[in-house]
């Protein structure tokens, strides 16, 4: 019987595929354990097999979040598909995996029929140095061959970015490596600089896409490719198959394929949870004091401030951090805020455990503090018995080592992408700050009788305000992210939202919140068909951080003031059940919505709906 | 008694060639010939990346081709490997 918790066990790449091979014997979602063995796998073969075995995946539950991705390349993809899906899986998504025929590469693009069923979440557009250059070139005329790199790379250009449009999907593309052939070919230096620099402006024409379009993501192989010790290319392949990739370089677009997944289905961790002594400075305080501990300088002391440093980085980039260490909390605040070398003075941290308590349920307390679930969490440790710990007691908590040589800090830490989005919003930036204000307000209500005096106190304010382009991504990823109160589980994407933001006949609104502690930001959202007398909400998610509020009151009270000024009679709305959003169970009686249907809908009427908006809520109608 | 290494070779072949044709390893010894399974272009050169990383070898694709049954790729994995065939076929 495998011990599905022992991580070593499952770090024996035989012992892996036999629970795996288990798994799928009893229709049944790997194990968080086994998902993230699957998710620290590096090594092709394994993660191969892995993939082959789990393609016969059937499962009876819902664990895992269904994923469609497609999969476009100008040559054969070899082992492509069972690669990304065992990295996919291992990332806790259910994929289907759609590969286009060969030779349908730029057809495929042309026509979008990718999107025949409709559109999958993501698109990847593998390339391969074939695509780029001329079958047959001459070395005599380098200006030809560069005008040939040129006149493909606006084709493509021209066929991405007209499929972005007309698609939901993410197209993810990446960067191609210069074919030994081209550069070996050439016998003047000038000559070989002159291309490698035609490649490279190729690679940065590819690059730029990302820039064009906001749907198009682009991964830099050529930068990756530096960091992985083995040939991108088996010639008895290339030439028998047209396969231009080893298993080792299929293995790191995979991986890169799977963290852009993981960013747009919204799966990225939030928290950042880290040990102090021998992690976050060299040494036990306890043992040398503040003085003592190895932080800055030469190394070691050198590799902490560079992961310290590197954390404050995540943090400007919306990571909450948060500190679970066994240590003395006065100590710890005094090296904190005194040693020059602190690159995270205390108040960069939103939440702090501080104690000599489990770590596990110091992350649980946080957790709950935060209103963050734990596998929204990574953590940081150097002591084999705490990563041991947590795991067994956390299985969703993602566990990073912080043991051996020190200089691998900062790459243990970024590695694995584990807090990768698609893009920045405004409140991404400011989320440490918001989860900061979070704690002191719970604080803060610790000193009333009643929730009704404290809400009093809080002083809340809720404004209302339809999309704009600024704030259609922020709705997206509430659509993405919340899981609690998410009153039908419709995922509306970013392309949905926008189309839906600018047609007459539908309505999306942000809703943000403010009290005496903080701008909370855009924490809630409401998309809505606006026809007629009767308007109908298509889904409306409020952020798990502002719940208990009764800003979900309010956000009903605004849309129905606007059905009611746009001479409709009626808001209908429905609760569908999924298996994580209880939260929302019971509201729309709450809010004043009758009984519902056969249908399922439930109506509010809305010349005599009762009033049963929040006395404490203050409604600033912010129309622009 | 150990394993002959040609043994050796030949279980781990017919564990990847179970793997990728999705037979059991009995189906194999039952039948060596590779035609008779879904030994398409793709499985064989599936199965000949996994054999060279797993048995540490590089094999010329002219020969694994020409390959008709599992002893054939047995034979070209040991001959790379400067191990002595131990085939005793006709």
């Amino acid at each position: 019987m495998p011990k599905t918790l022992d991580t070593e066990y499952l770090d024996d790449t035989t012992n892996l595929i036999a629970v795996l091979r288990a798994a799928v014997a009893d229709c049944r979602a790997p194990d968080p354990a086994t998902r993230h063995a699957l998710g620290r796998l590096d090594n092709p073969t394994a993660l191969r097999t892995a993939g082959r075995v789990l393609a016969r995946l059937r499962l009876d539950g819902d664990d895992l979040r269904p994923v469609r991705v497609a999969v476009l390349a100008p040559f054969t993809t070899g082992g492509f598909e069972h690669l990304l899906r065992a990295t996919l899986i291992g990332a806790g998504t259910l994929p289907t995996i759609d590969v286009g025929a060969y030779g349908a590469f730029e057809i495929s693009l042309a026509t979008n029929a990718f999107d025949a069923d409709g559109s999958p979440d993501v698109v990847a557009c593998l390339l391969n140095d074939s695509y780029f250059r001329p079958a047959r070139w001459s070395a005599t005329d380098v200006p030809a061959l560069v005008a040939h790199l040129d006149d493909r790379m606006a084709d493509l250009r021209e066929l991405v970015l007209a499929s972005a449009q007309r698609t939901g999907a993410t197209l993810v593309l990446h960067t191609v490596p210069m074919p030994a052939e081209l550069r070996d070919g050439l016998v003047s230096w000038r000559g070989r600089a002159a291309v490698a620099a035609a490649w490279h402006r190729l690679n940065a024409g590819i690059l730029e896409l990302a820039a064009a379009h906001s749907q198009v993501t682009v991964v830099d192989l050529v930068g990756l490719l530096a960091d992985v010790g083995a040939p991108s290319r088996d010639e008895r392949l290339h030439s028998y198959a047209d396969m231009p990739y080893t298993d080792e370089v299929l293995t790191v677009l995979a991986q890169q394929v799977r963290r852009v997944t993981q960013a747009r289905l919204g799966l990225s961790r939030r928290v950042l949870a880290l040990d102090l002594d021998n992690t976050l400075w060299g040494g036990v305080l306890g043992e040398v004091g503040p003085e003592g501990v190895q932080l800055g300088g030469l190394y070691p002391g050198k590799c902490y401030a560079g992961l310290q440093h590197a954390a404050a980085r995540l943090r400007e980039q919306g990571v909450i951090l948060a500190l679970a260490s066994k240590n003395d909390a006065d100590l710890v605040d005094r090296t904190l805020t005194g040693h020059p070398e602190v690159a995270l003075r205390p108040d960069a941290f939103s939440a702090r455990a501080v104690n000599w308590a489990p770590k596990a349920g110091n992350l649980r307390a946080m957790s709950e503090t935060l209103s963050l679930s734990t596998g929204s969490f990574v953590f940081m440790d150097d002591s084999p018995f705490e990563r041991g710990h947590v795991r067994a007691e956390l299985p969703d908590v993602a566990v990073v080592s912080a043991a051996g040589d020190p200089a691998h800090l900062t790459g243990s830490l970024l590695q694995h992408g584990w807090f990768d989005v698609l893009d920045l919003t405004d409140t991404d930036r400011r989320r440490p700050e918001l989860y900061r204000a979070r704690s002191m307000r719970i604080e803060h209500s610790a000193a009333f009788t009643s929730s009704q005096d404290y809400l009093n106190a809080l002083a809340l304010e809720m404004t209302g305000t339809p999309v704009t382009g600024y704030t259609v991504p922020r709705a997206a990823q509430l659509a993405a992210r919340t899981n609690q109160f998410n009153l039908t589980g419709l995922r509306y994407d970013e392309t949905t939202t926008g189309a839906m933001g600018t047609d007459p006949d539908h309505l999306v609104a942000v809703f943000s919140v403010a009290d005496r502690f903080g701008d909370e930001g855009i924490v809630g959202a409401v998309w809505a068909d606006v026809t007629g007398p009767q308007w109908r909400i298509g889904n409306l998610v409020l952020s798990c951080r502002v719940l208990g509020r009764g800003v979900e009151l309010a956000i009903v009270e605004w849309i129905a003031r606007r059905a009611a000024a746009a001479g409709a009679d009626q808001l209908t709305a429905r609760y569908v059940r999924t298996d994580r959003n209880g939260a929302a169970d019971g509201f729309l009686d709450k809010a004043g919505f009758g009984r519902p249907g056969d249908d399922g809908w439930c109506a509010l009427q809305l010349a005599d709906r009762p009033d049963t908006f929040p006395t404490w809520i203050r409604l600033r109608d912010d129309e622009r | 008694m150990t394993d002959s290494p040609a043994t050796s070779i030949k279980d781990t072949i017919l564990e990847i060639l179970g793997d990728v044709l999705a037979e059991p390893v009995e189906a194999l010894h039952a039948e060596p010939v590779l035609a008779v399974h879904a030994w398409d272009s793709i499985a064989s050169l599936e199965a000949l990346v996994l054999i060279e990383r797993q048995l540490g070898v590089a094999l010329d694709l002219r020969p694994y081709h020409a390959a008709r049954d599992v002893d054939d790729l047995v034979d070209l994995v040991a001959e790379a490997r400067g191990i002595q065939s131990t085939k005793a076929r006709p």
